[in-house]
């Protein structure tokens, strides 16, 4: 039995999407403990590649295709798992991420997304020029309490002020810890639009988002 | 003028094309910008949805009718530029919104900061265009910027620069602005006086802003740089022979788009293609890979008979260090020597195209000063043989007092500006870094420049243009 976990674990290091998939689909016919074979495949396969990116070992296609792997995978034993009334894996927080209105950039966004995936966070990617509706919609459907907003141009960057605003006129401002980033975003720019963090890169991502939740 | 180096053989060459040309009749190309699709469509082009797909012989065809080269004309006719065959252009980066001081501290550019850029790019000897874009200041409204940007352009310098094309109306205003310094729409569509950057959406898109103001230039007779910026291994392949061939066909695909709009709009060959750091996902731009797509870039435009636009002063590093100069150098070099004709970034660029730095800029310049000696050559005239001042001076005497010398060592020789040549105790004195050294000399230079003068009457109908635009616009 945990020969299949094994092999659930090596298709997420070796990011192979359609292997992960099948051995979902195997997990599922034999019958065997989902919650199991999340804990002991998919989980353990993307935790072992968060440990290698940590030491530099692993670069991003790997990490962006293990996350794949795991969230495909997953996704299955989890529908399953929701569809049997079972109990949802514990994560260790929710996060909606999307590029703001106006700006169609993704790749930034999709490498904190992996990367918080791979440091054990649940990441709702709502894709790029997404309003503000968008974002609060997915976050109140998934129960997220983290909505990441990024944005690449001078020219998009107030839409990330316009979603703060738009929480504040619906009255949920403090529902939700908002967080931003992109190549023209700063300190000073979060602070002038009072949101809650705002990091360079990917891997301090991760950092901020324990702290958000702690 | 040393011969243009060739990177690749014919056949190499003939290689990326067909493959490129593969890629536009089999993948296609995505155009977002309604009357971009209209027109591929009246031309005969397989258009499904948003998506092109395109016939070899009609791009072939299109780009052969581009003009292989063509003159930039300045407000000071000393200043007009030749845009194509030996000719190498150089100016300052473009759309930074940071500044990076001295001691490496980061803040958003300003007005202020673009006029001094402006100014130290209408000061350097070795810079021929003051730019575009210089940086992005961050402390005008973005309604209005564009025009704000022309006017340090226009008021600070008489050298050629560069217009918005953010979109049809700001690309609308940069020709109008341009056209009333110049004496009418007439006049620049005849003498062309403007140039614009259009950039691809990597992979294979175009987006409206873009393609708005490459309509509105092409419609005017001005330049158009069309460019692809492909980040090896994240926006395309991780190898260079498939990323060169995805931005091959972005830029053809433009360049065609460009050729229908007008027949024989001057346009320009553009990459900026370099790498992705596989550690962080950001771009990676001072390496020897980039270096290879800047020098592709180069022979592939040669083929195709269309000018080149490409490398730079181009780093990675947050600072003037070692760093910065060694991957300026290299990106730099490789564009001079290849016969890159626009070199857009060739003076203040860090951190992958985000920060601009004064001290950058002045290590540029430097940089700039030598490369242009060195592809200049050397000169093999009679005199310069020298001949009769070798015999003269004979086996063992010296040439420092002989006429031939003081005659020839100021041509011969580039003088630096930058860099350092005293002896140790002259060094040991203050002990100041390059980057030391590019601080106390940006700021000289921006205290004693002066502004070359503009007609009253000129500059009355421009200030009467920009207020009544602005007052719409705000």
């Amino acid at each position: 039995m945990s020969i299949i976990f094994d092999e659930i674990k090596e298709a997420v290091i070796d990011g192979d999407e359609d292997l992960a998939v099948e051995l979902a689909e195997k997990v599922i016919a034999e019958g065997l403990d989902l919650v199991e074979a999340i804990e002991k495949g998919y989980i353990k396969g993307i935790e072992e590649v968060g440990a290698s990116w940590k030491t530099g070992e692993a670069f991003l296609p790997d990490v962006m295709m293990a996350a794949d792997a795991m969230k495909t995978g997953m996704g299955i034993l989890e529908a399953e798992l929701a569809a049997q009334g079972g109990k949802e894996h514990e994560d260790k927080g929710k996060i909606v991420l999307g590029t703001v209105e106006g700006d169609i950039h993704d790749i930034g966004k999709n490498i904190v997304g992996a990367l918080l995936t791979a440091a054990g966070f649940k990441v709702y990617d709502i894709g790029i020029d997404q309003k503000p509706e968008a974002f609060v919609a997915k976050a109140d459907e998934v129960g997220a309490t983290i909505i990441a907003a990024s944005s690449l141009l001078t020219t998009t960057m107030r839409a990330q002020g316009e979603l703060i605003e738009y929480l504040k006129e619906k009255g949920i401002r403090d529902k939700y810890k908002v967080i931003i980033g992109g190549g023209p975003t700063s300190q000073k720019w979060a602070n002038e639009i009072k949101a809650d963090g705002w990091v360079e890169t990917a891997d301090e991502a991760i950092v901020l988002c324990k702290e958000l939740l702690a | 003028m040393l011969p243009k180096y060739d990177i690749l053989t014919d056949e190499q060459i003939q290689t990326i094309h067909d493959n490129t040309m593969r890629i536009l009749q089999e993948v296609g190309v995505e155009f977002s910008y309604e009357p971009a699709i209209e027109i591929f469509r009246k031309h005969g082009q397989k258009v499904d949805g948003h998506r092109v797909y395109f016939d070899r012989e009609f791009v072939e065809e299109m780009v052969e009718g581009a003009p292989s080269e063509f003159t930039l004309h300045a407000r000071n006719p000393e200043h007009n530029l030749i845009c194509g065959g030996n000719n190498t252009i150089f100016m300052p980066g473009y759309g930074a919104p940071f500044i990076h001081d001295v001691d490496g501290n980061r803040r958003n550019a300003t007005i202020q900061d673009y006029d001094n850029f402006v100014k130290l790019a209408g000061a350097s000897k070795n810079l021929h265009m003051t730019g575009g874009n210089v940086v992005e200041p961050q402390d005008v409204p973005d309604e209005t910027r564009h025009m704000s940007m022309m006017y340090s352009h226009i008021t600070n310098s008489d050298k050629c620069f560069m217009g918005s094309a953010s979109g049809y109306e700001k690309a609308k205003d940069s020709i109008e602005i341009t056209a009333l310094l110049h004496g009418g729409l007439d006049v620049i569509k005849e003498n062309p006086a403007l140039v614009c950057l259009v950039n691809s959406v990597t992979p294979l898109k175009f987006d409206d802003r873009m393609l708005g103001g490459l309509m509105a230039y092409a419609e005017a007779g001005q330049a158009t740089i069309i460019a692809s910026l492909v980040m090896s291994g994240s926006t395309g392949p991780a190898t260079i022979a498939g990323a060169l061939s995805v931005q091959n066909a972005e830029v053809l695909a433009g360049i065609t788009l460009g050729q229908c709009i007008n027949p024989g709009t001057p346009v320009i060959y553009g990459s900026t293609s370099a790498i992705t750091d596989m550690a962080s996902g950001a771009l990676a731009i001072g390496n020897p890979e980039c270096a290879l797509f800047i020098s592709a870039s180069a022979q592939l435009a040669r083929f195709y008979g269309v000018p080149s636009r490409g490398g730079g002063g181009l780093t990675d590093s947050k600072i003037v260090d070692a760093q910065s100069g060694y991957e300026s150098m290299m990106t730099l070099f490789a564009a001079s020597a290849t016969g890159i004709n626009f070199v857009l970034h060739s003076a203040g660029i860090l951190q992958y195209y985000m920060a601009m730095s004064f001290e950058k800029f002045m290590q540029d310049d430097e940089i700039a000063g030598m490369v242009s000696r060195y592809i200049k050559g050397i000169d093999m005239t009679e005199d310069k043989l020298a001949f009769d001042v070798i015999s003269k001076v004979g086996p063992g005497g010296h040439y420092l007092t002989q006429k031939h010398t003081r005659k020839n060592f100021k041509v011969e020789f580039y003088k630096p500006s930058l860099s350092d040549r005293q002896s140790y105790d002259g060094w040991a004195n203050n002990k100041l870094t390059a980057n030391q050294r590019g601080n106390q000399k940006w700021q000289d230079v921006v205290e004693n420049y002066v502004s070359p003068v503009l007609d009253p009457d000129v500059k009355q109908k421009i200030d009467e243009y920009i207020a009544k635009r602005s007052k719409e616009l705000l």
